[in-house]
């Protein structure tokens, strides 16, 4: 996730990683992890601290002052079989959510145009 | 171009309960427009102009497939899915290029001929297999098998996501030359990532993706050096 100040509110957080803020800590799926005190208060979760006990790395570019949040690494991409939330745009700019698909069989295919 | 193929596939499957979802892995939407609106599906065809796909599902070339059930469950982690049945042993250099242009494309050609052919036939009949007998194919992994069969995410993995997140961030934002740092990062990091890569270089040398000022690769040099054979991360489904 691109962020402009290395703090963000629990629901950015949670809409971007899909990581819950919860009083025992970060939550997903059924694995939880502690925050260091402090590092979640007053309505925002300092993301230097998320990063470290998640294994998330985070990037700058000093010249324009931006960070980036990748995923946490470990062992593999898929943590679970679940697709994952992904909403993409078509051409016209129209957000298409896959997970409306609920019920269908799906094929996804990735491609370019390069 | 492999779209039409994906249409035939899903006008034969949709009655079956198969829908199809094109997603272009184009930093540009504009660049894969022309190509979407001559396709004339009628399923979702999308553009992922920030590769979440990369950093969500581990995809690091095209094409590339995955298969959903029903209740949401990846039974086939990200595999090669090159369905359009291409000749590639009978691709030439157009007539009429400078002599330089012409060897380079040369050479390209001859790497292309050297990727290991995909089976697109058998390919087809699994995906026949599993929409008809859906959990009961053999082609249907288990949960665990899909996960195990997803691609590893190392530090380096993960942390070349977050360059090129920033790198399409800047990019979109019209900073290119600051883009291309982050883009040449990701590309150091995950050097397997094919997406990564030949969408930067598309952009300073369209069409061949050359050598330039600006990358330390191009797909020539990073195709002889990888080796042809590995130019699909899973040649066999």
């Amino acid at each position: 996730m691109i962020l402009e100040q290395l703090e963000v509110t629990p629901d950015e957080l949670e809409r971007q990683t899909g990581w819950v803020l919860k009083p025992e800590g970060l939550c997903k799926d059924d694995r939880c992890v502690p925050l260091p005190t402090g590092s979640a208060a007053d309505g925002l979760v300092d993301v230097t601290a998320v990063a470290e006990r998640l294994g998330m790395p985070l990037v700058h570019d000093d010249r324009h002052d931006l960070w980036a949040l990748g995923p946490e690494a470990g062992d593999r991409v898929l943590a679970s079989a679940e697709l994952p939330p992904i909403v993409l745009a078509d051409v016209e700019g129209q957000a298409f959510d896959l997970g409306s698909l609920r019920g269908e069989k799906v094929l996804i295919a990735a491609w370019a145009s390069w | 171009m492999a779209l039409p193929v994906w249409q035939q596939l899903r006008t034969e499957l949709h009655p079956q309960g198969l829908e199809i979802v094109t997603v272009a892995l184009d930093l540009e939407v504009d660049a894969a427009r022309s190509w979407i609106e001559r396709s004339g599906a009628d399923h979702p065809q999308l553009v992922d102009t920030a590769h979440r796909l990369d950093e969500l599902l581990g995809i690091v070339n095209v094409p590339t497939a995955l298969w959903v059930d029903e209740n949401g469950m990846i039974v086939r982690p990200p595999h090669t899915a090159a369905v359009e049945r291409y000749d590639f042993s009978k691709l030439k250099t157009p007539e009429g290029l400078p002599d330089d242009l012409d060897a380079h494309i040369r050479d390209m050609l001859e790497q292309v001929k050297r990727i290991p052919r995909f089976d697109a036939d058998h390919y087809v009949e699994a995906l026949r297999d599993w929409v008809e007998h859906g959990a009961a194919s053999e082609y249907a992994l288990t949960p665990e098998e899909v996960v195990q069969g997803s691609a590893s995410r190392s530090p380096e993995v993960a942390e070349a996501a977050a360059e090129f997140e920033l790198g399409q961030h800047l990019h979109h934002a019209g900073h290119v030359e600051s883009a291309r740092a982050h883009f040449r990062a990701a590309h150091r990091l995950q050097p397997e990532n094919w997406t990564y890569k030949r969408n930067a270089w598309e952009l300073v040398s369209p069409g061949i993706q050359g050598p330039s000022d600006f990358y330390d690769g191009d797909w020539l040099s990073d195709i002889k050096a990888a080796g042809p054979e590995h130019y699909y991360a899973r040649p066999d489904f």
